[in-house]
This record gives structure tokens, C-alpha cells and sequence, in this order.
């Protein structure tokens, strides 16, 4: 009996010596409306200046949300903007700093993993410091083009990203 | 001379442009807009939602490729590549993948199982114009193919206006 209440009490001690990084960690994720919002504010920005763009809007573990295939755009478009967005996530970093870090090392070490690509049109989706996901957008003639609609996009939820 | 030569090759052009074969012409083919494609799968995963079932959507085009794919995090995690495959086997059998499903229960060796992308369940429409199958939309996420599709039907009647 003597050892059966040490043994819990022993149990109990381990439960309190518990570390602390081993508590489930809290999330904020997207919703598929604010996703979607996200993508369509950003195709039709695009569409508004005259350019077809195609999007893609990634989660916090780089998993598709949104995938749209821009009217009449070229066929490229759609891997393009799941790569730009793919490198923004990566980095938490519009995908511009990517582009340009090549520029500087074209022997960048993340240039080798799947999915990077050093073109601009491509930014995080941040709560606070927590990158929760990105957008990426291709299509307009100019990266700076496709990060402005991505921007777009991303300004109309601003709101919901807290 | 001139105008008469003019008039010989222009003659000449016109009659080798008359006698192309037919076959030979281009091929006029109308496709979903992403706007349309948005608004039918935005318009099922709403019409599940108020049903109190969270569905994932794909819509997908003439050749089978995605013009709008949507995860939706609260549906389940299998939902995602289950709608494409319900939609890309409506697209491919021009027909409800739910025939597809009942094909496979008669016959679990129909030689398109053994295809990619093929799915033998219900909950994916085509979408027609007049009788050319111009794409495809599949949900997944509700407790049954038949709830699923019924989402799919609602989004395609939203936009009936839209498909001719």
C-alpha cells in the first residue's frame, strides 16, 4: 500500500516536472474564406491593370489553400505562383529577397531544395511575428507587378490577420 | 500587269483558302473563367457550410487541370484530393462520378480504376455546355456523396446563366 501511494506520488511529481516546451502549441491558421479572399483580390487587382495573373495561397505548412488558374494565362503561371509562394512561407519573406539573394550567391543552398524560386511576386501571410502561410502570384510582365496584386490581396484581410 | 497579277494571287489565295479541309480549321471551344470557377466553388462550400457540412472544392477545366482548388481546414484532411479525384472522374466519364461509383460496384475491375485519378465515389458533377463537357467540379467533406453533390448541383445552378 506504502509503495502503491509512492508510486502515485512519484506519477504526480513527473506530471508537474512536465517541460515546458512539451505543451501543445497554439495556432492561428486561415480560414478558406479568408483565403479565398486573399487570391481573388489579388487575380482581379491584376485583372483591373490589364494583367491575367494566376495565384496561389499556402498555409502555415506550405499546403495549398487556394490554387486559381488565372484566365488566358501561360500554362507556367500557376507552378510559377505556387513557387513564389512556397519561397515566401519559407523564408517569412516576400519572395524579392530570395530573388535577390541568388543574385548575390547564385549557389544559395536553398536554390537546390524543391519549390524555391528567386522571382518576386511572393509574400507571407504574418500574424504579428507568425508567418501563417503566403501568397504567391504570377503572370503580370514584372514580379513587382504580382507582388503588388499579392499586397492587394493581402491588404483587404488585414483585418481578419490577428 | 500589276493589277492583274494582284488580282491573280488574290484570286488564287481565296480559292486555296476555300479548299482546306474542314478539319483543318481551328477548333473553337469555350472554357470556365476563374470567375465563374470561383463563384461555383465558392457557392458549394457556402451551401454545405449553411448545411452544417465543411466540404473542400475542386473545379477543374476542360482538360482536366485546376482552375480553382480549395482546402477548406475545417473539412477533413483527405477532402482536398478527394474532390479533385470525384471531379476529374466526372470530367473524364462526362457524367456524375456517382455513376462511376455504381460501374465499379457492378464491375470492381472497371479497367479505369486502374487509371490515375479515378475515384468510384459520388459528389462530383460535370459541367456542361449544351453537350460539350467544358469541366468539372467535386466536393468532398459531407457525410455522404449524395449530400456532396447536392452542394456541387447548387453551385452549378448559380451560374446556369453563365454556361453557354
Amino acid at each position: 500500500m506504502k509503495k502503491f501511494v509512492l508510486a502515485t506520488g512519484l506519477a504526480f511529481a513527473g506530471m508537474v516536472a512536465v517541460p515546458a516546451n512539451a505543451q501543445l502549441v497554439p495556432h492561428k491558421d486561415m480560414s478558406v474564406t479568408t483565403a479565398v479572399t486573399i487570391a481573388q483580390t489579388a487575380v482581379q487587382t491584376c485583372k483591373s491593370q490589364g494583367y491575367n495573373v494566376s495565384a496561389h495561397v499556402l498555409g502555415r505548412s506550405g499546403e495549398v489553400l487556394v490554387a486559381m488558374r488565372g484566365d488566358d494565362t501561360g500554362p507556367q503561371t500557376y507552378e510559377n505562383s505556387f513557387k513564389k509562394a512556397w519561397t515566401a512561407r519559407a523564408q517569412r519573406a516576400p519572395s524579392l529577397n530570395f530573388a535577390n539573394a541568388v543574385k548575390a550567391n547564385p549557389t544559395a543552398g536553398a536554390i537546390h531544395l524543391s519549390n524555391m524560386v528567386p522571382a518576386q511576386g511572393g509574400l507571407p501571410i504574418m500574424v504579428g511575428d507568425d508567418a501563417i502561410g503566403a501568397v504567391g502570384i504570377s503572370g503580370a510582365p514584372g514580379g513587382d507587378k504580382d507582388e503588388a496584386c499579392a499586397k492587394a490581396g493581402i491588404d483587404k484581410v488585414a483585418a481578419e490577420l490577428k | 500587269m500589276l493589277k492583274t497579277l494582284t488580282g491573280i494571287s488574290l484570286g488564287v489565295a481565296v480559292v486555296c483558302a476555300c479548299a482546306a479541309p474542314a478539319g483543318a480549321q481551328l477548333l473553337t471551344h469555350k472554357d470556365l473563367s476563374v470567375a465563374t470557377a470561383t463563384t461555383i466553388a465558392m457557392t458549394a462550400i457556402e451551401t454545405c457550410k449553411a448545411q452544417g457540412y465543411n466540404v473542400s472544392a475542386n473545379v477543374l477545366g476542360r482538360e482536366g487541370q485546376v482552375v480553382v482548388a480549395i482546402r477548406n481546414p475545417a473539412a477533413g484532411f483527405g477532402t482536398y484530393e478527394n474532390s479533385m479525384k470525384k471531379a476529374f472522374t466526372a470530367r473524364a466519364t462526362r457524367a456524375p462520378s456517382g455513376k462511376f461509383a455504381q460501374t465499379v460496384k457492378g464491375n470492381p475491375n472497371a479497367p479505369q480504376f486502374f487509371l490515375s485519378n479515378y475515384v468510384a465515389a459520388q459528389g462530383a458533377l460535370p459541367i456542361m455546355v449544351g453537350n460539350d463537357v467544358i469541366g468539372a467540379v467535386g466536393i468532398s467533406g459531407a457525410p455522404g456523396g449524395d449530400k456532396d453533390e447536392a452542394c456541387a448541383k447548387a453551385a452549378l445552378d448559380k451560374v446556369a446563366a453563365q454556361l453557354r
